[in-house]
């Protein structure tokens, strides 16, 4: 029986190929999500490796410690005690800051770097741990002087001797400094990541960055020779201070490692999850419909199987054992693509952040492939199941005869899908209108089961919906001709349209969601915000804490400006602790004067007062009084980044909108409990008349300084909002992509059955004078309406589930509106028929050139 | 020769054809000519091997030929490319299929008029209603095949040849399928579309009894023309054929 199926399975290699290449793609997605973790964290790792390759020891603030008001530093007399001990070969204390912004020479603008850390350091002389060395120039000997990594340099487009400009953490302003020098790392390599780093005078660092000399972050050591890590660690323990921990540079690399590993993991897996999750589910479809095509055309053979004594068992088995094979041959062929998908990220994305990562060939754990394989076959397995029952259900009497195909009754698939679909839908609303926040499990199971339901419904709905969509596309004799074949196998269309339909769904949904979210973004701060200009800072370096952004002072600069009528700062913190739980979502603000913040942006006092509000008053959104039991007159302990907690008195409540949802606003005197002193947004309204266009060029030179700050208008602002969506929108139209290829090879594969159980009435049609391009046009149209009438239903699904979800967002005051992006959606059908054309083409062809005689001759 | 050109609606010229090469070399026919008169029914006739089904396809151009000329009227079909054989088809020749192959996602009466669909032509209504009141098929029109039975699917095949009035009807083996009753129905009217309308048919068969329904029957052997007959009857033809020397293959 394994003998006879393996041959037949050989003889019907196109077409498993189909099927196998969809588990191709979701494998290829899923192993190449932990291969490129894995390769980079190797990376990395290796990297890590080497910046401490003559760390024995290293002295740093515990996690705990490291946030603490003051942070813990070591004197100098700290570290010499360490340089001391028996066994520590040399000492070197610690003077680093992040956020050291230079500007580039050329055109004044600040260096970024792609999520790479802007480093600056202080520096006596040789590194006695040789990670840098200087390569031209020499190393800082003044307090105007600096040297850079030749990264940096060439970033900046800084040569030695050039005056460059340098932004300062800690005293929050920018400086210029000569460049003594210029340094390479280890293995004359420009920079370990694509930071940039900037050492300066280790006395000036330590004053700028620690408010005073002899002051340092932390400590490394080395040992001599016979003096192991721990060794040493252990030596070193009972002088190292409270807030500080000793540990071995092996570990130190271990645990970077695995906050390298988490990090990337998190980021792989949702930027590859959802593709291998949509390939595979679309994918089930393919194999689904491929079986059951594989069946339908083995039913002779299956019947002969039976005929000759073969149990119903070893029938199912063998189609079975198909599948497996299937699932083995596609999952290997996955887990290499995926290999290649994973390195080729690695290297993409190394090459994004401008890093210069060692190499650390393919890293290929046991996880991946271990999943690629059951991932695979269980998939083809399950997709094939039924297919397999059904092949044991044929008659072994259908050996002696042609192949009946009766036109199965729908009512009972029909009545499953309904009993689905219905309380499918009754729990997507319920979940979605539930009270206490979206319950997401039964979420998922609501849209899953109406999902699953639709797709039952679906063959019932071929005739009406796909009928409807042949009288458009059904052209001439040909184009009806085809719709109607479209239409002669209700399931068969169903199933092949089914695959398209997952994605267009998904991808509607999210539309909607988009276009809601930037109708109401749009509306809301058209509406709501009266600034002309608004002044903002890219927190991608980090989140805002009062250490990123500009100072009062430029904001006091803007406000004395000719032309300004208010400038409103917003001072902002999202690492809180607010009634002895998180934060508000939308973080917690700070302003110097409510009732002007108020104005500016039309905040409508729900309850109690929007007036300046006392050094111990607060106020907050409806949305957040509400869910937190807030009411005018409560005293909320709240505790800041630092200083303690402390109670404020809620005073007022304001209307929720969009941009003022999940919020809570406190009085400038709340600053000093930030971690820093700068303002994270400005808003600025213009005086009657007033020309944006010249006083903005007078913000900017303000702002130059201020190398994380942007200034714009109000449409800048709205982009920052919808670029968030842009980008999302941009990976799930990748997404579509994936699943219109897959969905593509399922409608090959049902035109290449249809064409091949049709062989005789093609060949009739071209006896009676049908012409090839009429044929051609006939297997066209028939792959169209099946494209489109999967399109269709994917986007009244996703369309409904949508605006639901938006609906419930409104409920919540996330959104205000809800936007049907027509377009899209218009030009999703257009895709459908673009997919539809080119899945017919090879069919069409195939059709056409059909030998006529061959086709009708009896025999 | 020159007179008869008009009375001819299909004609072959020594005619080879010629299946593989070498040592698999089969030849199929052997320098046939015959013409094949306007408004007349004609069988061909002959056992299994003796190329009539070959014959009757490379005169309807289905199939190309190794050597000769085929004339269908006034236009030669060998040298047509697919275009020019497919308008042949389309305007010329009607084709009825011992396996009926209608459209079973049409209708009778869509069937019936698929090839002028196609051609994209106006069915003349006297003669649609014509054909229809010949093949009797009466309120079962709107039927699609699969509720028809084999007899009633030949007559929809017969009616959808008929209407588009082509030069030629090409039968091939049209009872093959059918009990005796409605065999001899679908043989009575073609016969019936031959005298009252003039119309040409050319059937391939070896059935002695169908052949008895044709004007002429035209006997091949071995892929050459051995002998024919007018106005057959099916003793005649069944004689003749034992004279053939050759089994007749249990019909």
């Amino acid at each position: 029986m394994l003998r006879a199926s393996l041959k037949s399975l050989l003889s019907r290699k196109l077409r498993l190929t189909l099927a196998i290449v969809a588990i191709v793609l979701g494998v290829s997605f899923l192993s190449g999500a932990f291969v490129l973790s894995d390769s980079l964290t190797a990376r990395f790792e290796k990297l890590l490796r080497s910046i401490n390759q003559n760390v024995a020891v290293q002295v740093m603030p515990t996690e705990e410690a490291a946030d603490d008001d003051p942070r813990p530093l070591l004197t100098q007399q700290q570290v010499d005690a360490l340089a001391q001990v028996p066994g520590v070969a040399a000492a070197q204390g610690d003077v680093t800051a992040l956020g050291v912004v230079p500007f580039d020479v050329r055109d004044g603008k600040p260096v970024t770097t792609q999520g790479a850390p802007q480093i600056g350091g202080g520096v006596t002389g040789d590194d006695p741990f040789a990670l840098v060395s200087v390569a031209e120039g020499r190393w800082p000997t003044a307090e105007t002087e600096v040297t850079i990594s030749r990264y940096t340099a060439e970033q900046a487009h800084a040569a030695v001797g050039d005056r460059l400009k340098v932004y300062l953490p800690e005293v929050n302003e920018a400086r210029e400094f000569t460049v003594a020098g210029i340094v390479a790392f280890e293995g004359d390599r420009d920079s370990l990541a694509g930071e940039t780093l900037i050492l300066f005078q280790e006395a000036f660092a330590q004053r700028t960055f620690y408010g005073a000399e002899g002051r340092f972050s932390g400590a490394y050591l080395s040992t001599e020779p016979g003096v192991t890590q721990e060794e040493l660690r252990d030596r070193v323990a009972p002088l190292v201070p409270a807030g500080f921990e000793a540990k071995t540079g092996e570990q130190a690399n271990e645990d970077a490692a695995n906050d390298v590993q988490e990090g990337l993991s998190a980021v792989t897996t949702y930027f590859f999850g959802p593709f291998a999750i949509v390939a595979l589910l679309v994918g089930i479809f393919l194999i689904f419909n491929t079986f059951n095509i594989l069946v339908a055309q083995r039913a002779q053979e299956l019947a002969l199987f039976r005929a000759m004594g073969a149990s119903w068992g070893q029938v199912t088995s063998s189609v079975l054992v198909e599948a497996v094979l299937v699932g083995v041959v596609g999952s290997t062929v996955g887990l290499l693509a995926g290999i290649g998908l994973g390195l080729a990220g690695s290297s993409a994305l190394t090459a994004f952040i401008g890093a210069q990562l060692p190499g650390a060939g393919i890293q290929v754990g046991a996880t991946p492939i271990i999943l690629a394989y059951v991932v695979g076959v269980l998939v083809t397995v399950i997709a094939a199941f039924v297919p397999a029952v059904r092949a044991s259900a044929v008659p072994p009497l259908a050996a002696m005869r042609d192949i009946a195909r009766p036109d199965k009754p729908l009512l009972g698939l029909s009545i499953a899908g309904a009993v689905l679909a219905v309380p499918g839908a009754v729990l997507t609303g319920a979940a979605l209108t539930g009270i206490g926040g979206l319950t997401l499990p039964a979420l998922l199971i609501g849209v899953l089961l109406f999902f699953l339901g639709v797709t039952l419904l679906s063959p019932l709905l071929t005739r009406p919906l796909a009928g409807l969509i042949g009288r458009a596309v059904g052209w001439g004799v040909s184009g009806r001709l085809g719709v109607r074949n479209a239409l002669r196998n209700p399931r068969r269309t169903a199933v092949t349209a089914a695959a398209l339909m997952i994605g267009v769904t998904l991808v509607s949904t999210a539309s909607v969601l988009a276009a809601s979210f930037n109708k109401t973004i749009d509306e809301a701060i058209s509406s709501t915000i009266g600034a002309e200009i608004v002044i903002q800072t890219n927190s991608t370096q980090g989140p805002p804490d009062g250490t990123i952004g500009f100072s009062s002072e430029a904001v006091d600069e803007v406000r004395a400006l000719p032309g300004v009528d208010q400038a409103v700062p917003f001072y902002l913190t999202v690492d809180a602790r607010v009634d002895d739980g998180s934060p508000p979502f939308g973080g917690v603000f700070a302003v110097d004067d409510l009732a002007v913040a108020r104005d500016m942006f039309a905040l409508k006092a729900t309850e109690g007062d929007l007036r300046t509000l006392g050094p111990d008053e607060f106020v907050a959104d409806q949305n957040t009084a509400d869910s937190r039991g807030w009411s005018v007159g409560d005293t909320v302990p709240v505790e800041l980044n630092k200083g303690g907690e402390r109670p404020y008195r809620l005073v007022g409540v304001y209307e929720a909108t969009p941009i003022w949802t999940d919020t809570m606003i406190l009085p400038r005197a709340a600053v000093s409990n930030f971690n820093g002193p700068l303002a994270f947004q400005a808003y600025v309204s213009l005086d009657d008349g007033a020309d944006p266009g010249t006083v903005m060029p007078e913000v900017e030179r303000i702002m130059s300084d201020y190398p994380l700050v942007t200034v714009g208008d109000r449409s800048s602002l709205i982009d920052q909002f919808t670029n968030f969506t842009d980008i999302a929108l941009g990976i799930i139209s990748v997404l579509l992509g994936v699943a219109i290829v897959i969905a593509l090879l399922g409608i090959l594969n049902t035109l290449l059955l249809s064409i091949y159980e049709r062989t005789r009435e093609l060949g009739m049609l071209r006896a009676v004078g049908l012409s090839r391009g009429g044929v051609t046009r006939m297997v066209g149209t028939e792959s169209v309406v099946m494209a489109v009438f999967g399109c269709v239903l994917g986007i009244v699904m996703g369309v409904a589930l949508g605006v639901a979800i938006a609906a419930a967002l409104i409920d919540r005051d996330f959104l205000t509106t809800i936007a049907i992006p027509w377009i899209s959606l218009i030009v999703f059908v257009l895709i459908a028929v673009v997919a539809g054309v080119l899945a017919a083409l090879w069919p069409a062809r195939r059709a056409a050139r059909l030998n006529v005689l061959a086709a009708i001759a009896y025999e | 020769m020159t007179t008869t050109t008009t009375n001819v609606a299909a004609r072959a010229t020594d005619l080879w054809k010629v299946y593989g090469s070498g040592e698999a070399q089969v030849i199929a026919l052997r320098g046939v000519s015959v013409d094949l008169e306007r408004g007349r029914f004609t069988a061909i006739m002959g056992p299994s091997g003796s190329g009539k089904s070959t014959l009757m396809h490379c005169l309807a151009g289905l199939d190309t030929v190794t050597r000769g000329q085929v004339f269908i009227g006034e236009t030669q079909v060998t040298g047509l490319g697919d275009a020019g054989l497919t308008r042949l088809r389309r305007d010329k020749v009607g084709f009825i299929f011992q396996q009926f192959n209608l459209l079973p996602t049409l209708t009778a009466q869509e069937n019936i008029l698929l090839p002028l669909s196609i051609a994209g032509r106006k069915p003349d209504d006297d003669w649609y209603k014509t054909v229809i009141e010949t093949v009797n098929l009466g309120d079962r029109l709107g039927h699609r095949p699969s509720q028809l039975s084999g007899g009633q699917q030949q007559r929809v095949a017969c009616a959808r040849a008929l209407v588009a009035r082509p030069e030629v009807i090409f039968a091939d083996e049209p009872t093959g399928n059918l009990d005796s009753r409605s065999g001899a129905e679908v043989l009575g009217f073609l016969r019936n579309s031959v005298r009252e309308y003039g119309q040409t048919i050319v059937m391939v068969t070896h059935d002695p009894n169908a052949a008895s329904y044709a004007d002429r029957v035209i006997f091949l052997g071995d892929g050459q023309i051995v002998d024919e007959m007018t106005e057959p009857t099916a003793e005649a033809v069944l004689d003749k054929l034992k004279g053939l020397d050759v089994g007749v293959g249990g019909a």
